[in-house]
């Protein structure tokens, strides 16, 4: 018998709840959060035109990260609440 | 009644029946990097801990992104599990001290599609007392020593920070740096100053640096003894590193043997000739990206001018290798300077500031 330990992190960060979900994007502000890859251009353009076309959002909001490998920078940031909602997190 | 004399290790533990069971549960957790692994017994981590003078709850630093926090006594069961001896902790604990600092960016340089490793140089008297070896085989399976802590770093990223392929680890193609990627310089082979000491160490201090790095591109060159043309050699690979990878400029480490440092070192360049001269030759004009197959991104700015180095500084000359061979290395950048490479002390504390 042999007892090992765990090589995981159990400690954690502290999460952060998710704000509330919007029960419809009609008439609604979307920020999008790119990370300034050359494929993020058309991508997005796409998601602009099903979010105003097919969910009737009103505005979109373009914003890019100046570090693509980084987190959104300060300005970004403070800039979400003012939106109803934010697409980011995509790859290249 | 007695107070136990250390407050036991606070990781939770799992018996198994054999050494062949606990390979079985480790792989079948995702805890491994695909190769056997030390079982990581209390006994082994705690020797680690105690060759480091370290409590197992130590903050080696918060990882900035994700704030993760990085404990000793986390980092020495990985290192055990690597293979590494107690003496080798120390080096384990510093190098992670380093990628946590902010310029960095352990996470964008871990998680990117571009795949880089964490090369890890050693300065300094601990590379002998610890058998790190700087000859043979220096970017390779040169020693105990070097491969376990390239791979204890690893294997802590896999199972504290979770960067595990298709995980947050989201690399493309990764290259063999991702096992292990350590070497020591070879100091008493050459009247260069250390790395370290050329990054603000003081002498004699044993020191870690790290820097987030591609795969090593060996070049050639037993045609010459003049160190202009030796250093051309390694000028133009990352020319072509620039056109083929990335234009951007940010630390690149540059690997010189024995054969060609003598006659660099017989002209009586130092490290910092070395730098200057790289420094000019290492450019290319955006226009040459046309060659390459990438002229749709040139666009109106054909003239303008990419170095591979910010500056001479952005360079870290390493003396390493086996002493036959007109052969060198260039180990590029993840990505220009969106990360930089960090230089700590081993087990001292350099004007005394605190890592942040």
């Amino acid at each position: 018998m042999i007892r090992v330990l765990d090589p995981t992190n159990e400690m954690k960060a502290a999460g952060i709840a998710a704000a509330a979900r919007p029960a419809s994007l009609a008439g609604k502000t979307v920020g999008f959060i790119s990370n300034g890859k050359e494929g993020t251009k058309a991508y997005f353009a796409h998601v602009e035109r099903l979010l105003r076309s097919e969910l009737g959002v009103r505005e979109v909001v373009w914003r890019t990260k100046s570090n693509y490998s980084a987190p959104a920078d300060r300005h970004i940031v403070d800039e979400i609440s003012r939106w109803h909602a934010v697409v980011t997190g995509v790859g290249d | 009644m007695h107070a136990p004399l250390k407050p036991a290790l606070s990781s939770k533990v799992y018996d198994v029946g054999d050494f062949s069971a606990a390979q079985e549960f480790f792989h079948a957790n995702g805890w491994t990097d695909g190769l056997p692994v030390v079982p990581p017994t209390e006994t082994a981590v705690q020797a680690c801990l105690d060759w480091a003078l370290m409590p197992g709850d130590q903050l080696i630093g918060i990882e900035p992104v994700r704030a993760q926090p990085i404990t000793a006594e986390k980092l020495a069961v990985n290192a055990v599990m690597a293979g590494c001896l107690p003496m080798h902790f120390p080096v384990v604990a510093t190098a992670w001290s380093a990628m946590l600092q902010d310029e960095f960016l352990l996470h964008g340089t871990t998680s990117s599609t571009g795949g880089c490793a964490v090369l890890v140089i050693l300065n300094g008297p601990i590379r002998r007392e610890i058998g790190a070896d700087g000859t043979f085989n220096a970017l390779a399976n040169s020693d105990r020593a070097t491969a376990c802590i390239g791979r204890a770093i690893r294997l802590a990223l896999i199972n504290l920070m979770d960067v595990r392929p298709g995980g947050i680890d989201r690399t493309t193609l990764g290259h063999p740096g991702k096992y292990s990627y350590c070497i020591a310089e070879d100091e008493e082979d050459t009247s260069w100053q250390p790395l370290a000491q050329m990054r603000g160490i003081p002498q004699h201090t044993s020191a870690v640096t790290v820097m987030a790095a591609m795969a090593p591109r060996q070049i050639m060159n037993e045609w010459t003894t003049d160190p202009r043309e030796i250093l051309e050699t390694f000028a133009a690979e990352m020319r072509a590193n620039q056109r083929h990878y990335s234009i951007y400029g940010g630390n690149y480490a540059i690997v010189i043997p024995k054969q060609l440092r003598e006659h660099i070192q017989n002209a009586g360049w130092t490290k910092r000739d070395i730098a200057e001269f790289i420094f000019e030759r290492a450019r290319i004009k955006r226009a040459e990206w046309g060659d390459v197959g990438k002229g749709a991104v040139v666009r109106d700015r054909g003239e303008s001018v990419y170095t591979a180095l910010d500056s001479p500084d952005a360079l870290l000359v390493v003396a390493a290798g086996g002493p036959a061979g007109g052969f060198g290395a260039i180990i590029p950048p993840w990505m220009g300077h969106k990360t930089r490479a960090v230089t700590a002390a081993i087990g001292a504390c350099v004007d005394c500031e605190p890592p942040k």
